[in-house]
């Protein structure tokens, strides 16, 4: 699982914003904002990481257990795979 | 071909219809060889602009829609500006730039401001200001695209306050924070295309949002809305 490529993150008013570039914008036109663990969802997904190791690496940094992890994770991935962002 | 100014940038047009001359006939300067801005619209763009809008358009009017389009993308890098989509007025010397959603009643709310406070408030534009930054001040525009109402005038004014309405039974107003505003801001500009448009862009906001107080009036058609907002946006400075 991977983001298509075009997309990028920038810091804007203190809000993190990503925004589709050049032909991503023919799939998605409009911004997302992510909050601190969306951004660390998205970063590891830009990446092609696992959906395991992101929801272990935010379960170790954050102290959450891991249930709630899997299903937050989960449902960000559930949007951007709605929106047709990842690859 | 069309030379006009604004927001004291000089921009050569090479138009295909005369539409776009009469829209702009309040904004031409002589023919000149040192503009800032040079445009020019494809049959397929006016194509596209036909396909996409939401009722019937002659090939003038989508020209003219491009050609701003085509302008408006150039802003950011080069010349510290970007189209905010919103009615700007000029009162007691003061700009301010109303945003709100499409049909929520900005036009209605500045018809507001003129009914109680009268002739001194101006509409510089109904819809599409552009917003400068120059010598450490952020000044909004007038341009003849200006929304269905037709108020345009061809002047600037120091924006002083941005104000994001949203429709309420009452009316109330509250500043917000920038990080709030930015949200908000992003529903009214034009999305960057490009990675140099979007690092011009961004730093771009996230000055005029340090710099330009920023509100959400929550207000009905009443003449107190214009009052509230008046007072809201004059009590903290």
């Amino acid at each position: 699982m991977k983001i298509k490529s075009g997309f990028v993150v920038r810091e804007v008013a203190g809000q993190t914003i990503v925004v589709a570039l050049g032909e991503a914008t023919k799939i998605f036109n409009g911004m997302i904002r992510l909050n601190e663990t969306g951004r660390i969802i998205w970063d590891m997904l830009s990446v092609g990481s696992e959906k395991a190791d992101i929801v272990r690496r935010i379960t170790e940094e954050y102290d959450i257990d891991e249930k709630t992890v899997q299903a937050d994770v989960d449902a960000f991935i559930n949007t951007l795979q709605g929106a047709n962002i990842l690859e | 071909m069309l030379y006009i100014k604004i927001a004291d940038l000089k921009i050569r047009i090479e138009n295909k219809y005369n539409y776009v001359r009469a829209l702009c006939k309040d904004y031409i300067i002589d023919e000149c060889e040192d503009y800032d801005i040079s445009v020019s619209v494809s049959d397929k763009e006016i194509d596209d602009e036909i396909s996409v809008a939401e009722v019937a358009v002659s090939r003038g009017y989508a020209e003219g829609v491009c050609v701003y389009r085509n302008i408006c993308y150039q802003l950011p890098v080069k010349f510290n500006s970007y189209l905010l989509h919103s009615a700007l007025i000029e009162y007691e010397g003061k700009g301010y730039a109303f945003a709100a959603k499409s049909g929520t009643g900005k036009s209605t709310h500045i018809a507001i401001w003129q009914r109680v406070f009268g002739d001194k408030v101006r509409i510089i534009n109904g819809d599409k200001p552009i917003v400068r930054y120059l010598d450490g001040e952020f000044i909004a525009y007038g341009t003849p695209w200006c929304g269905k109402e037709g108020f345009a005038v061809n002047d600037s004014v120091p924006l002083r306050a941005l104000c994001f309405i949203e429709r309420s039974p009452t009316n109330s107003i509250e500043r917000i924070p920038a990080s709030d505003a930015v949200l908000r801001v992003f529903q009214q500009i034009l999305t960057p295309r490009d990675a140099a448009t979007l690092d011009a862009l961004f730093p771009l906001l996230d000055k005029t949002l340090m710099q330009v107080p920023c509100y959400l009036l929550k207000c009905n058609m009443d003449d107190e809305a214009a009052t509230v907002a008046y007072n809201g946006m004059n009590n903290d400075n």
